[in-house]
């Protein structure tokens, strides 16, 4: 107690000197300093796995470093996969030294947090509340472990028959940073009394449904930023018609908050909906179920009769598109300007898709022209990001283009 | 027939056994009905029916009936993706196997085999899918129907 009086007040002191120094005779006009809102994300091979790279394709990491709430106890993990398909922080056990306390409920029951993807996979697992350092920014939140050993396994309501992405190998990452659209993960439909299979209460008679408030879910950390918490932003250089072996670019926190982060010249927002969903229109058919998900390796978008691409053979690249030469496509996304006016702004989106088998087996992690099938829709996935800064508008914050959810590029 | 269908009570389905699923009787549906704690209603068309599922959470499910009551295609939209073992039925297990023979990567689960098409899409708070099965489709009736 003695001890951290006499630290504050010599911070006290340090404070007054360096306002003295920059004040001159002038009275000061104290702007805070600003918190550094950059760090690095980077396009790889992934991370190590048996002192060998895991070799993803197309996945876009960055490092995250957690703390035991207001503790200086840490600890930095690396290549935690960058998902602006969903929110909130998930970490592989395996990857978590430091001893976390996990979340019960009222009755001292554990509470297990289930995602699913499409593709079957799905992670499970408990929650913890900790400090995400990323820059210079701290938020305190809950985050999810997945799959340790210490925690009971999930119920079939969460695992469905699909593969648990729970080690390296599986999931290709030693995490997922959620830091799409949403506050949350779940958001209303968790809060409410007929929750869905995302929230389980586990005594020791098995995990069921329940109901978690808004607040006590997990939570898309950038909202939750002391400052830079409306949005962010993601910035990939352009790369070459044949992929690259390392590709090195920016998640930026903040929309219009610093000097660095304005929108810019020729940026346009557009809203999306309260699902996170906007409109492409390509061969003249609008398709509204389209979004952009930095989770997702490809630009996956319709199928081969639709798009006149052929498919790959079985093998590698099953499940993708293989053009025998690279096409050049155009199609059109669209929403309304998130600010009042609610005019609908669209923008044509050129892009290129070759043959997927022939880039795969190049070797090389990253690939602006790789793509494949989704059913009725478009998923812009991370060939999309290369050669843009990309903008997200978290939901409910301001900013000085309107307010979220919205995409701006 | 179909004043039958709607006057069956849930208690009547909780006993039932199995689940409604692709390629069930249509007695399964309501089954389903009752495990998804949902409303249904039932809208008859020419040569199918369709019995829509709803949730309170914004889940919306679609069993399609044929005129001799078997399940030829789900669909749905919600939240979470609903339980696909549960829907799929018998045909869960192939469905599985089919995504599992894919190279692995993070995207739309989509299995076209000559009779069993799964398409699975979307994000958290946002999913959506079809399953149909081609040799059950009544005569006049596509796949397109089935969305």
């Amino acid at each position: 107690m003695r001890r951290a009086s006499l630290a504050a007040a010599a911070a006290a002191l340090v404070t007054v000197t360096l306002a003295g120094c920059g004040g001159g005779s002038t009275p000061a006009t104290t702007t805070p300093t600003p918190v550094l809102n950059t760090q690095q994300i980077v396009v790889d091979l992934g991370p190590d796995l048996n002192g060998q790279k895991v070799g993803a394709d197309n996945s876009l990491y960055t490092n995250v470093q957690i703390c035991l709430p207001g503790s200086s106890t840490c600890q930095t993990i690396d290549h935690v996969l960058v998902d602006t398909g969903s929110s909130g922080l998930r970490l592989l056990s395996t990857a978590v030294g430091l001893s976390l306390s996990y979340i019960t409920d009222a009755s001292s029951n554990g509470i297990g947090n289930c995602i699913q993807f499409p593709d079957t996979s799905f992670q499970w697992g408990p929650m913890a509340k900790v400090d995400v350092h990323m820059a210079g920014e701290i938020a305190t939140v809950p985050i999810q472990i997945v799959s340790p050993t210490n925690f009971v396994g999930p119920p079939t309501a969460c695992s469905a028959g699909g593969v648990a992405a729970n080690t390296v190998s599986s999931l290709g990452a030693n995490g997922i940073l959620g830091v799409g659209l949403f506050r949350q993960d779940c958001g209303a439909p968790c809060a409410s009394s007929s929750p869905p299979n995302v929230y389980f209460t586990c005594p020791s008679s098995g995990c069921t449904p329940t109901t978690v408030a808004l607040t006590a879910q997990l939570q898309n950390p950038v909202w939750m930023f002391g400052a830079d918490n409306n949005g962010l932003s993601i910035t990939l250089p352009a790369i070459g018609a044949t992929g690259a072996t390392t590709v090195v670019g920016t998640i930026g926190f903040g929309i219009g908050t610093q000097t660095n982060n304005a929108l810019g010249t020729g940026v346009l927002a557009q809203a999306a909906t309260a699902k996170g969903m906007f409109t492409t229109t390509f061969g003249g058919v609008a398709y509204t179920n389209s979004f952009i998900d930095s989770g997702q390796g490809a630009y996956y978008f319709l199928d081969s009769t639709t798009t006149k691409l052929p498919n790959c053979p079985s093998g590698d690249a099953a499940g993708l598109y293989c053009a025998p030469s690279p096409v050049s496509l155009t199609a059109m996304t669209s929403g309304p300007n998130p600010s009042s006016s609610g005019t609908i702004v669209s923008q044509n989106i050129a892009f290129s898709v070759w043959n997927a088998l022939t880039l795969i087996d190049s070797g090389n992690p990253a690939f602006n022209n790789i793509g494949g099938p989704n059913p009725g829709a478009f998923v812009w996935g991370l060939p999309f990001f290369y050669g843009r800064t990309v903008f997200i508008g978290i939901e409910g914050q301001t900013t000085p283009a309107g307010s979220g959810p919205y995409w701006a590029y | 027939m179909n004043k039958a269908l709607i006057l069956m009570s849930a208690l009547t389905a909780a006993a039932l056994p199995g689940w409604a699923e692709l390629g069930g009787s249509v007695e399964t549906v309501a089954t389903d009905q009752v495990r998804l704690q949902a409303k249904r209603a039932i809208t008859q068309m020419r040569d199918y029916n369709i019995h829509l599922i709803s949730r309170d959470d914004g889940t919306l499910i679609k069993e399609y009936v044929t005129p001799a009551g078997k399940v030829f295609g789900v669909s749905w939209t919600g939240p979470t993706i609903p339980d696909l073992t549960q829907l799929l039925g018998t045909y869960s297990a192939e469905f599985q196997t089919s995504v599992r023979a894919q190279p692995r990567r993070r995207r739309a689960g989509v299995v076209r085999n000559p009779d069993l098409v799964v398409e699975s899409t979307g994000h958290m708070r946002a999913f959506y899918g079809r399953a149909y099965v081609n040799s059950m489709l009544p005569s006049g009736v596509t796949a397109e129907t089935v969305k």
